[in-house]
């Protein structure tokens, strides 16, 4: 069964300021023994991204995680989604998984449409003669037949990420992570692809969203969690969550957040 | 394996654990990386495509270049160093046509995972698959150059020997060697943005030092040090199965041997230790 295990989660995010990313910075620092260069070499910032997150999520379980901007509800995203492994702790995350972080990213504007669905399987793991069998329907879907063989470059906005979306949405995942609801477009379109999205949702073993919309939390999460500076302030159900989360800004309406 | 499996091998780690299992997810993100030849594949193939869309020609460029560069190259030098033309022109061939993937191997080497950076950034794969793209890539450009070599051979009456087989294996090690590579210079790049100009410029240097437009007979007395510049070793075991060997046959072989196993001493552990600081850097 598809479940998600992290225990004790840190993740601490050094930030390459741009003279400690040079050589020289760091030969020149070693070399010398004063404390002043070996701290500017070491000029960096490291940002404790996560501090200590547990959680399970088994199958058929909806996540939501809220939180404000930089409390690290991408970080988190993406440790479940493998891209960055924890400093510390563990993360076990079991089944397929498909992270939607980004449907844009990743389209390379020099190849065309129909070789940008093939990448993008290859990204998603998988294999192109199945990517193929696809395009057709992708082409149908985000009404752009005409455009398959064309660079994507040439694209306007709307059609790439029309063309990132349906391509990122074609293979049904077991694990699916997403970072603010995927479905948008042009009015003609917006229909279409939430309604694709809200299958793509329905038949997948287990979410996980981040998102600051409330009403779409309340919508398809049952439980969740709420980040503030990497820590899990409140965890419960995804009413009491959406609540604790009010009161926290209410709380610090007017101060930072 | 079932995809759920492969999955969960590739998703169950723990950080913090001894290096022990460090060393053994490197392992498993190069074999895993490696099994996937239809992704690292497919993706070379693509930067080839994309390279020459639109010219006429296309990946023809790529031996054209050679031909060009080897044509006005060869009758030049020949005269100046006084060789035959029919002797000059076969070495200087075959001795560019591997050159050529050498450096642009090296260099590449560089950019292996700043290149896929939108990549690693968002989504799970094994590290590894970048630098088999890159090398992949390579070869790619390799089997459009090499058509030049037989040309040449019948051209100039050139015999060939039964030598000829040793190129497989040859590069065989040389990609051992670039997945090393790729694994050093492509992480160093990533962390210390000033590497890639600075191994671009060495290359160019080392280019006129090591005998591959020259002979190193050329040196007198001290042909023998150049047997221990790896860049000749690497050129001479794909160079002497096609013209022959230089002084000591063979010697190459346990050179480039030698220098295999020394950067892979190298890379692996360093592989183990920062593989997963990779998306952090790019």
């Amino acid at each position: 069964m598809p479940h998600i295990r992290l225990r004790d989660v840190h993740v601490a995010f050094p930030i390459y300021q741009g003279a400690s990313r040079s050589l020289k910075k760091s030969l020149v620092a070693s070399s010398m023994l004063g404390n002043l260069s070996k701290n500017e070499a070491n000029n960096r910032i490291v940002v404790q991204a996560l501090n200590g997150v547990n959680f399970d999520v088994e199958h058929g379980e909806r996540f939501g995680i809220i939180g404000a901007n930089g409390a690290g509800k991408t970080t988190l995203l993406k440790v479940l989604a493998g891209i960055y492994e924890p400093t510390s702790g563990s993360c076990v995350v079991s089944g397929r998984i498909s992270s939607l972080l980004d449907a844009q990213a990743g389209l390379d504007p020099d190849a065309t449409g129909r070789e940008n669905i093939i990448m993008r399987g290859l990204y998603l793991d998988i294999h192109p003669s199945v990517m193929r069998e696809h395009a057709a329907e992708i082409a149908t879907f985000t009404a752009l037949e005409h455009y398959m063989d064309m660079p994507v470059r040439t694209y306007s906005a709307g059609m790439m990420m029309r063309l990132g979306f349906a391509a990122s949405t074609c293979i049904m995942p077991e694990i699916l992570i997403m970072d603010e609801w995927l479905a948008a477009g042009d009015a003609q379109f917006i229909g279409k692809a939430q309604k694709r999205m809200e299958e793509f949702v329905e038949r997948s073993s287990i979410l996980v969203l981040a998102s600051h919309s409330m009403d779409l939390l309340r919508r398809w999460c049952r439980r969740g969690i709420f980040l503030h500076h990497g820590r899990i302030q409140f965890s419960g159900d995804i009413e009491s969550v959406i609540e604790a989360y009010d009161d926290f800004v209410h709380r610090n309406s007017g101060g930072e957040l | 394996m079932s995809a759920t499996e492969r999955h969960v091998a590739r998703l169950d780690y723990a950080a913090g654990a001894q290096s022990a299992t460090n060393f053994a997810r490197a392992l498993y993100d190069l074999t895993a990386g490696f099994g996937k030849v239809w992704v690292w594949s497919t993706l070379a193939w693509q930067d080839i495509k994309l390279r020459y869309r639109g010219s006429v020609l296309g990946p023809l460029w790529l031996t054209l270049t050679i031909v060009i560069m080897v044509g006005s190259m060869g009758f030049l030098y020949a005269k100046l160093f006084h060789m035959d033309v029919k002797t000059y022109l076969p070495f200087l061939t075959v001795g560019m046509v591997f050159w050529q993937m050498i450096q642009s191997t090296i260099t590449d080497s560089c950019s292996c995972f700043v290149q896929s950076a939108a990549i690693v950034q968002q989504v799970r794969m094994p590290f590894s698959i970048h630098i088999y793209r890159m090398i992949c890539r390579n070869l790619i450009v390799l089997a459009h150059t090499v058509v030049v070599i037989p040309i040449v051979l019948v051209i100039f009456h050139r015999p060939i020997s039964w030598e000829i087989v040793l190129l497989l294996p040859a590069l065989a090690l040389l990609s051992l060697n670039a997945l090393f590579l790729g694994i050093i210079l492509g992480m160093i790049s990533a962390r210390y943005r000033d590497v890639p100009p600075i191994v671009q410029n060495l290359v160019q240097v080392l280019f006129f030092i090591t005998p591959i437009f020259w002979a190193p007979e050329q040196l007198g007395r001290w042909a023998a040090v150049s047997q221990f510049n790896p860049l000749f070793a690497a050129v001479d075991i794909l160079r002497s199965p096609i013209i022959g060997p230089h002084f000591v046959p063979y010697m190459s072989w346990l050179v480039m041997t030698g220098v295999t196993v020394a950067i892979g001493a190298v890379a692996l552990p360093m592989f183990s230790r920062y593989r997963a600081r990779i998306p952090y850097w790019v």
